[in-house]
């Protein structure tokens, strides 16, 4: 039961994330997301791989990660979003079919790993597809990020389901690979914001044919 | 007959004393003593004692609407169990009576603000009837909710089917649905963050416009009525959230009445720590709150209930 | 020990790089490093050609094949860096060639991993590490393409992780994502998860290709970036990624979902041939009708997985000549911006009169890359062409004719104007004479390109054979 009150939380984090115009306000949830997302793994397979796990996790993504987003909306001075693609209002309901077709989807597959809980593929599915809508129909560049990250988190989830398959350290090997991402990212928007004066994307657009 | 009474008279007696607990609360937060507990008793008193002043441009709707809106909240206090207490009147699809008592109560107030031929009362009644538009689909999802959960159709016996096996089994659904219908409680009764009970600016109000020209008793029933229509619905939230059924009626009674309680202290403290949202923020707030529902429903789905 | 040389030593000197404090011994180290690398890999060709160093690392034809291309690659381009980093720029191009040198220890890794956990590991890393290089210039323009390129390559990455991990979850019986492992026991894949995994790995690793519709970042990221590095990343990390999408084939061979598969390739190869003749045609930016040209053949190589046959041998040995052809023409873009000063085409004119070298080469790298005779592209591209027609997929043949002419003819228009057209008095009259180690660079290339086209030598051949055994080529 409290594994699936986690996901539900993950879900409506994600959520509220969808529909915020506040940047540090979305960091920092995404920070809590993490944070419960990187106590899952306990919850699945107790033992000391998912205990490692769930350190590293929380070092990278709940401590290192949103430090790293602040330093880089600090550094660029920008605090909220302009208007998305179509608007929250439509953003938000469109998640909403999203999130629809992500549990049809996985009402459609069947799981051949052992499951402890059926809400955890749809979770899955629905933070990929809400990370996806996040980073197609907002403009700032951190925005942008951050739906990345969320996208992430949603394979964490699925990557969670194989714990005991993969070996330690390829899994150590992905998160550092998502963290020097971010990282990268980070750098790329000072760049926008130094040669811009602003971090929206809507300056973008030079390049085309 | 008896519980009828008794019904209709503890929430009569009962509900201001929500709004006074809900004012200190926020004086409390604001650094202030606060005006008395009773402050509100007091309030309505006063007005009972005043007299009446009607625009020559109104017609009898203006002077029906308050007493509608009062008689419409008795009726629908009658039908969710309060606590030890059962709901004395309950029958088959008694949910759709609930929704449509609050509309019929909403409407009328409409029509009475635009009876007054201005448009600052009209500007206020267009912006109530968007959002409890909203609010009313965020309310009937809630309600769909409940109804595949419990297998039920009726209002009492679907609260009362919240046992406290079922919270294992659907408690993530049970909070998803009690999030969304705490943003419809903010939203019929006109609270932080959608509409701010205090202000005077012309530019927020939004019920407050709406009964600005009401006077005297009008005014008091109207203020009566709000007062039992955060009652009420209030109930209906902790009926959702505390499955109280399977208990004895002492333990029902602390827990509600005490939950009632908790829950004033908790609006009163949401009210001082957040600011009124941006008006064309609230519809997205509420787009939010059908979807937390809508999140809630896909679960029920998935699970295969 | 010569994984390790191969892997380590390259990381070890980006290390290393970060410490000396002058641009001219950075440029030596790097010339070293390379030649190092290439020595190896040349010794690692007397080896039998399926080698297993450890669980994760190991060798196979397809392995040494990239790997000798990546390394050949690198070495030319670290030639002509030397000559072409002569230019005093404000900043220091410490972060540039230590992104080069650890690019290439992650290019390494991904043709020397057998496992597909690994795998994506270095793609992703050559992902995060070739963004910097792209931003190299820091103009608006540049900083456009390297946001494109990260975010656009981070997705597809992203749905890459997601198909390996479906592909694990197919893998449940087995237990393991190790190659060798897989494909042995694939018949006992979850054939519903295998299908999701090898959708979502296509379009991930797709495009990391630069595959249509996912190839938006490439004509950006390609116009934008410094012509070595758009060599690089056109010839080595393309490779790179072809190398994955084979192995995704490989998997779907074993499976026996060839079916399945096949038509998925030939579409993804026709869009990206379609996109190109398109937008080729109407191109005023040289480095972007490059980055087109890079689309279009990564469009044919994985055209010639999908007919499979003998068309898999035509891939292998397309990669290998489009690898060269596109260093040859990128450095020679290279030449003609920093004498130019422009990437734009009507400021680029008659170059045979102001740059004789670099306009002979350019000439010729247009007769390579449109598939002249006899210059091995013109070998590959015929025999798809003939596999098709074998396999009576006249429409498949029918289009490829008429998207590779339109190709031809939007090549011919752009540069055929640029080579011969008047050239502009541009008062930027101090034209940088012709250095020698950015004109050595693409000698080499053009002889390299001649001999595959005239002359296989026997060990390619039957290099090539084995790899596309693995396909079941002939």
């Amino acid at each position: 039961m409290w594994l699936e009150l986690e996901l539900v939380l993950i879900i409506l984090l994600g959520i509220i994330i969808l529909g915020n115009n506040r940047l540090g306000t979305m960091i920092q949830l995404f920070a809590l997301q993490s944070f419960i997302l990187s106590t899952t793994p306990l919850l699945i397979h107790p033992g000391k791989h998912a205990v490692v796990m769930a350190v590293v996790t929380i070092i990278l993504k709940v401590l290192l990660m949103p430090w790293l987003l602040f330093w880089a909306i600090r550094h660029a001075s920008i605090r909220r979003e302009v208007q998305p693609l179509v608007g929250y209002g439509k953003t938000l309901i469109l998640g909403g079919f999203l999130m629809g077709a992500a549990f049809l989807i996985s009402a459609k597959l069947d799981l051949p790993v052992q499951e402890t809980s059926n809400l955890l593929v749809p979770t899955a599915f629905s933070l990929v597809m809400i990370g996806f809508l996040l980073l197609v129909s907002r403009f700032k560049a951190i925005t942008q990020v951050i739906g990345y990250l969320v996208m992430e988190n949603g394979i964490f989830l699925f990557a969670i389901l194989l714990l005991e398959k993969t070996p330690l350290l390829v899994e150590m090997g992905i998160l550092l690979d998502i963290f020097v991402g971010t990282l990268v990212m980070g750098i790329i928007v000072n760049h926008i914001n130094q040669e811009f004066r602003s971090a929206s994307t809507l300056n973008l657009t030079n390049l085309r044919d | 007959m008896l519980p009828v009474l008794l019904h209709i008279s503890v929430v009569m007696i009962l509900s201001p004393l929500l709004l006074g607990i809900i004012g200190k609360t926020k004086a409390f937060f604001a650094g202030r003593w606060g005006p008395p507990l009773l402050q509100p008793y007091y309030d309505i008193v006063k007005l009972f004692r005043k007299g009446n002043v009607y625009s020559t441009t109104t017609t009898w709707i203006f002077q029906a609407a308050p007493i509608i809106s009062l008689a419409t909240v008795l009726i629908s206090a009658v039908l969710i169990p309060m606590g030890s207490f059962k709901a004395p009147l309950s029958f088959w699809g008694d949910i759709i009576l609930f929704a449509g008592l609050y509309g019929l109560a909403r409407f009328f107030l409409v029509i009475a603000a635009l009876d007054t031929g201005s448009s600052f009362e009209g500007m206020g009644a267009s912006r109530e009837a968007t959002f409890s538009c909203l609010a009313e689909v965020v309310l009937f999802l809630d309600f769909i909710i409940l109804a595949l959960l419990s297998k039920k159709f009726v209002l009492s016996e679907m609260l009362e089917a919240n046992i406290l096996s079922s919270w294992p089994l659907f408690g993530p659904v049970l909070l998803l649905v009690g999030a969304s219908y705490f943003l419809v409680l903010l939203t019929e009764n006109s609270r932080i963050p959608i509409d701010d009970p205090a202000t005077h600016l012309e530019l927020t109000m939004i019920h407050e416009v709406m009964v600005l020209d009401h006077s005297g008793w009008d005014l008091a029933y109207i203020l009566y009525a709000g007062a039992m229509k955060l009652f009420v619905l209030g109930g209906l939230f902790l009926n959702i959230l505390i499955p109280s059924h399977g208990l004895s009626p002492m333990a029902q009674t602390i827990s509600f009445w005490g939950g009632m309680i908790v829950l004033a202290v908790g609006l009163g403290a949401v009210e001082s720590c957040m600011a009124r949202l941006r008006l064309n923020r609230i519809p997205q707030l509420l787009i939010g709150a059908f979807v937390l529902a809508l999140v809630g429903l896909l679960i029920i789905l998935v699970k295969g209930v | 020990m010569g994984v390790l040389l191969l892997v380590g030593l390259p990381l070890l000197m980006a290390a290393m790089i970060f410490l000396v404090p002058h641009d001219r011994q950075r440029k030596i180290i790097l010339l070293l490093t390379s030649s190092v690398h290439l020595i190896v890999t040349i010794i690692f060709w007397q080896r039998p050609h399926h080698v297993q160093f450890h669980s994760f690392l190991g060798f196979d034809a397809l392995s040494q094949l990239i790997l000798s291309l990546i390394s050949i690659l690198f070495f030319v381009v670290s030639i002509y860096l030397v000559g072409y980093l002569k230019e005093k720029r404000r900043r220091s191009n410490r972060i540039f060639i230590g992104c080069l040198l650890c690019l290439l220890a992650a290019m390494t890794l991904v043709t020397l991993s057998r496992h597909m956990g690994l795998l994506w590991i270095a793609i992703a890393s050559t992902t995060l590490l070739s963004a910097p290089l792209i931003n190299y210039f820091r103009t608006p323009q540049s900083i456009e393409a390297t946001w494109k390129y990260l975010l656009i390559s981070s997705l597809g990455i992203a749905l890459g992780l997601l198909g390996t991990l479906f592909l694990a979850i197919s893998a449940t019986s087995i237990k393991t994502v190790f190659l060798d492992d897989i494909l042995n026991n694939a018949a006992s894949l979850s054939p519903a998860w295998l299908k999701l995994s090898v959708i979502f790995l296509l379009v991930g690793y797709g495009t990391k290709m630069g595959l249509a519709p996912m190839h938006t970042w490439k004509p950006d990221a390609y116009g934008e970036a410094p012509p070595p590095v758009g060599a690089l990343m056109s010839g080595a990390l393309t490779g790179c990624a072809f190398l994955a999408v084979f192995r995704v084939a490989q998997i779907c061979f074993a499976a026996h979902l060839q079916e399945f598969v096949a038509p998925i390739f030939i579409l993804l190869g026709m869009l990206s041939l379609a996109i190109a003749a398109i937008f080729i045609l109407g191109q005023k930016d040289f480095n972007r009708m490059l980055g087109y040209s890079s689309v279009e053949h990564m469009g044919i190589l994985v055209l010639g997985i999908g007919l499979g046959g003998g068309a898999v041998w035509a891939s292998l040995f397309h990669t290998l000549n489009n690898a060269f052809a596109k260093g040859l023409i990128f450095l020679v873009s290279g030449n003609l911006y920093q004498s130019f000063r422009s990437k734009k085409i009507e400021n680029i004119q008659g170059v045979i009169h102001k740059l004789p070298v670099t306009g002979t080469f350019l000439i010729l790298g247009f007769v390579v890359i449109t598939g002249f005779p006899p210059f091995g592209i013109f070998y590959s591209e015929l025999l798809i062409l003939k596999e098709a027609i074998l396999a009576q997929r006249y429409v498949i043949v029918f289009f490829y004719f008429l998207f590779l002419s339109v190709i031809f003819f939007g090549y011919a228009r752009i540069i055929l104007e640029m080579a011969f057209g008047k050239p502009s008095d541009s008062p930027n009259k101090e034209t940088k004479k012709e250095d020698f180690f950015k004109v050595v660079p693409l000698v080499i290339l053009t002889v390299v390109l001649f001999f595959s086209g005239i002359f296989v030598p026997d060990a390619l051949y039957s290099l090539i054979n084995e790899a596309s055994r693995l396909l079941g080529g002939r």
